[in-house]
């Protein structure tokens, strides 16, 4: 059964490439030909050297918990359950990931606990799709 | 420009330094507004711009002792829209030579105008601010938040995971504070119990009822760990300061508050890690700099502080960022009283965005017009000469440093 979620476009700079990697169950980020840098969220150009030179490379789905912010306060208006868990993760690969925790709260979490990619079904206006977000390692 | 843009400030320099001064100050009535509009008795009319800025501009006319022909430039700054400059010009009946839309949010504006009047484009300029955040309904978070041009990505980027508002920022970043430096939610609560003892002096503050550290633990989580005695107001109000050549300044009858420095620094890369590991550090330090340099003063010249507190976090990530404090020191430093009137840096000594009033860094500013004219009844810093305000949204810092006037 697929999770209601505020809609992906709302604001203006999501990417259909980004999506359609999840859809197959991978979570790839741009990586930059010029620097190596890897860019999140999703660029036009490297925000790192400026580089137009990106590829979209796949992440290993290991990293670690930096930080957490939990809502009490219904900003959604019903959308989502409250309390609303969030997490805020590094990649192995460098980068920062926000996302949401997977079979635990903001109680069990310690900074730097070990997490790893898991999908789980979604569903906005533009249809279904899958999500990535991070369970305990 | 438009009201409605991310300003980019006018370069700093040395030449531009002290050119141009603060000479009459208006606000309107942030206390009596609030509760009105929480009463909202039968016949009860929300305030309009108009109304609010007028109010403002007679209040700030009347403290200059100027008339209005001597006002030749006006530039206007509305954070949710107003009406366009000229025809505010004529509902406030002012026939200006310079008259422009002056984006919203204060420190930007500021230097655009004191940059201007350099340049010669008008010698008096009345610089109007108005928020009608209340009266529009606006929520800061979910699917109303702000996504035009120019805005940070972490404002809308994150909505598939349920994450937005300005405040979810601050937990995020106190949530990562509490594990590095081993600080708890009282601990943070000394920020929030602060800001509300220094509205005991300031009549005009939007929450003046005193705050025990019960108060604090007891008000509910908007987003944990954050209570809702972290956050600041969302109130209705306007601000003008009356700004004019420094020359001329000196024979006004106030103190002048000169304009002696400003800085401008801008995350350029790894948002999230700046903003919750670092605390914008980098960007506070190159921005301080850069106006204290321009100012021709140092840091611990400066006597008062006014910190855009978005959150009682946030307040803390401005006094470590520019190195009042090390960093992770601040808490106990509040809790010292160290931020109090009579401490080493006495700040947002009016009640700032937490407890005083949501002016969008145009009160903070205020309160450094009138320390630094040593008119603040009750809460003046003794002998104050230097006071430094600092925006910093969740991606720039824009400090300013002002000096006492001859
Ligand atoms: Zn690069």
């Amino acid at each position: 059964m697929a999770e209601k979620r505020p809609d992906r476009w709302l604001g203006p700079g999501h990417h259909r490439e980004f999506w359609d990697w999840c859809d197959k169950g991978e979570l790839r980020l741009q990586r930059c030909g010029g620097c190596g840098g890897i860019s999140w969220p999703v660029v036009n150009a490297c925000e790192f050297c400026g580089s137009e030179e990106l590829s979209w490379e796949p992440m290993s789905g290991r990293g670690t918990i930096v930080s957490w912010s939990t809502f009490e306060r219904d900003y959604y208006r019903g959308l989502l359950p409250i309390p609303w868990d969030t997490i805020l993760v590094e990649l192995e690969e460098g980068p920062l990931f926000l996302s949401n925790p997977k079979g635990f709260t903001w109680q069990d979490i310690t900074i730097g606990m070990p997490v790893k990619l898991a999908f789980i079904p979604c569903e906005d206006s533009a249809g279904e799709y899958s999500l990535p977000v991070f369970e305990k390692a | 420009m438009s009201y409605g843009s991310i300003m980019n400030m006018p370069p700093p320099s040395r030449e531009m330094s002290r050119k141009a001064a603060i000479v009459g100050l208006g606000e309107t009535d942030y206390h009596l507004d609030y509760l009105a509009e929480r009463a909202k008795a039968p016949g009860y009319e929300s305030p309009t711009v108009e109304g609010l800025c007028t109010k403002a501009f007679e209040r700030a006319l009347a403290d200059s002792g100027l008339k209005r022909e001597d006002i030749d430039g006006l530039a206007l700054s509305f954070t949710f829209g107003g009406p366009p400059p000229e025809e505010m010009a004529g509902l406030l009946g002012l026939n200006p030579r310079y008259c422009i839309a002056n984006g919203n949010i204060m420190a930007g504006p500021l230097p655009v105008v004191c940059a201007d009047i350099a340049a010669g484009k008008a010698d008096t300029v009345a610089m109007v601010f108005c928020v009608a955040s209340r009266t529009i309904g606006r929520d800061f978070g979910g699917s109303d938040e702000f996504s035009g041009e120019g805005v940070p990505t972490s404002y809308y980027y994150y909505h598939p995971w349920g994450w937005s508002s300005q405040a979810a920022h601050w937990a995020m970043i106190f949530s990562h504070y509490q594990a590095t430096y081993g600080a708890t939610e009282e601990d943070l609560g000394s920020v929030a119990m602060q800001l509300r003892k220094n509205t005991e002096t300031n009549p005009n503050a939007v929450m003046q009822k005193p705050m025990s550290l019960e108060d604090y633990m007891g008000s509910r989580y908007i987003v944990r760990p954050l209570h809702l005695f972290d956050i600041c107001l969302v109130n209705d109000g306007a601000v003008c300061l009356i700004v004019s050549r420094a020359d001329k300044a000196k024979d006004m009858p106030h103190k002048p508050v000169e304009v002696a420095g400003w800085g401008e620094s801008k995350i350029k890369h790894s948002k999230l890690h700046t903003m919750v590991r670092e605390r914008l550090r980098p960007q506070f330090q190159d921005a301080g700099r850069q106006a204290l340099e321009m100012a021709g003063v140092s840091l611990s010249d400066v006597q008062h502080f006014e910190g855009y507190d978005a959150s009682t976090m946030h307040l803390i990530n401005h006094i470590e960022g520019h190195g009042f404090v090390e960093p992770g020191a601040g808490l106990e430093f509040c809790k010292a009283g160290e931020m109090a009137v009579g401490g080493k840096l006495p700040t947002n000594t009016w009640g700032g965005n937490v407890s005083g009033s949501y002016m969008q860094g145009w009160a903070h500013i205020a309160e450094v017009v009138r320390q630094l004219r040593h008119e603040a009844d009750g809460r003046q810093i003794k002998d104050v000469e230097v006071s430094m305000s600092s925006l910093a949204q969740t991606d720039q810092v824009h400090p300013l440093v002002f000096v006492r006037g001859d």
